[in-house]
């Protein structure tokens, strides 16, 4: 049903669709790039019928965990699902053009304003005040997704000293990467080995009742000892 | 232009190792372009940050087009938006179609587990920065902090001053985000307002 209706639609209408509906999203939405998704939700699901529900839902997940900014890594995705390449540049242009335009015109006039109104100025603090706090929940919302240890807590605070020391944030995400590998591989063969571990512990517990192998070890070391 | 080129290649960089949403870019740009090449200082940063944020749009983006303006006029916000988005699209069309399929493989597990690690340590980092800028009216002393771990005694400074605007309003957006689903617009417009009456109240 839903292959059918993106048959329908021509392939420059899609595009077209594609650019606008970015553009919109962009253009009105104000916060980070998940505040998108209900939007995002409204228009390709609901009205277009161009995704699946689980498609949007693997999309979010996918567009959280490649690099690079949120809004972009959606509209690429969306994009290339529904038009291909020419799509994904299509939704990426349409995601870029407002920001874009809106920020040049303010930039502009920035420097025009009176740096030393102390309204403005109260405005700025206040907003500064407030992004503070998003991060900060961000950051903790963050926190309690990805920190599952207290090993793991102790390795974000370590990465949290070398950048209050100034060591470059580019270095410690490459530094995190062979990281990653090497705790993930520790991990898994932990995981292995106490599953060995409690595989062994069942053995012994189920042999014990006919008890054939545990009166044959003692008699083993014994013999060894001896 | 030579300018624009770097540029580009610079936001391809942050694009590249942004791992975990917009606020990431913050550490990114600031150790770029406050640290080492000096181009801003951090309370312009904090106020263009501050810019991006009530714009309508994505945070990143916003700052990205802000910051390639600041160096290199229009020219330069086209860079940046230009480098934000190609490794994306490049990323996009080449593996990560296939994540999906190689997500519970070790090499992307490993990746995404350390990156976001790094990315929460460096998101909190973020939050020392603007804390520093909002709440702390002064700048995080760094010198005490240095001195603290060298086992001295730590000396705050004279200028260490906590601004009670700034814990004010910090204070009640973390209660509002956190007690209730009011939109990030409204809460941005609030503390604009409010940040303006305390600036006249005090």
């Amino acid at each position: 049903m839903e292959g059918m209706e993106i048959q329908t639609l021509s392939r420059t209408r899609r595009l077209l669709l594609l650019y606008c509906s970015f553009f919109r999203i962009t253009a009105l939405v104000v916060g980070g790039g998940l505040a998108m998704l209900p939007v995002i939700e409204e228009i390709f699901v609901v009205k277009h019928k161009l995704l699946t529900r689980e498609e949007l839902l693997d999309m979010t997940a996918l567009t959280q965990t490649v690099p690079g900014i949120i809004a972009i890594n959606s509209a690429v995705y969306i994009g290339m699902k529904i038009g291909g390449v020419p799509g994904a540049l299509a939704a990426a242009a349409g995601a870029v053009t407002p920001p874009f335009t809106v920020i040049l015109i303010i930039a502009s006039l920035f420097p025009r304003l009176d740096p030393k109104n102390r309204y403005l100025l109260g405005v700025f603090s206040g907003i500064r005040a407030c992004v503070t706090g998003m991060i900060l929940v961000t950051g903790c919302r963050m926190f309690r997704r990805t920190v599952k240890s207290g090993l793991e807590c102790a390795v974000v605070l370590v990465f949290f000293v070398l950048a209050v020391m100034k060591v470059s944030p580019a270095l410690l995400i490459l530094a995190a990467i062979p990281f990653g590998w090497c705790y993930v591989w520790w991990q898994t063969r932990r995981l292995s080995q106490a599953e060995q571990a409690a595989d062994g512990g069942k053995k012994t517990e189920a042999s014990s009742e006919p008890s054939a192998e545990t009166s044959v070890d003692p008699d083993k070391d014994g013999g060894r000892g001896k | 232009m030579n300018h624009c080129i770097v540029l580009f290649f610079q936001f391809c960089k942050f694009s590249v190792l942004c791992f975990g949403g917009g606020y990431m870019l913050i550490p990114l740009l600031t150790a770029e372009f406050v640290d080492r090449e000096q181009v801003l200082t951090m309370s312009e940063f904090g106020n263009l940050l501050s810019v991006a944020q009530v714009t309508p749009g994505p945070v990143g983006l916003n700052t990205a087009t802000y910051v390639g303006y600041v160096n290199a006029g229009f020219f330069g916000s086209l860079a940046a938006s230009l480098g934000l988005v190609v490794p994306t699209i490049l990323i996009g069309c080449s593996a990560a179609a296939g994540i999906n399929r190689w997500k519970d493989t070790f090499l992307v597990k490993g990746m995404l587990k350390g990156t976001r690690l790094a990315a929460v340590a460096l998101i909190m980092f973020a939050v020392t920065i603007f804390l520093g800028m909002s709440v702390f009216t002064r700048t995080i002393p760094w010198e005490a902090l240095g001195a603290l771990f060298k086992f001295e005694l730590p000396v705050i400074p004279d200028d260490f001053r906590v601004s009670p605007a700034g814990v004010l309003i910090c204070g009640v957006t973390i209660v509002l985000m956190l007690k209730t689903k009011l939109p990030t617009t409204a809460l941005l417009l609030g503390s604009a307002a409010a940040g303006a009456l305390l600036a006249a109240w005090f």
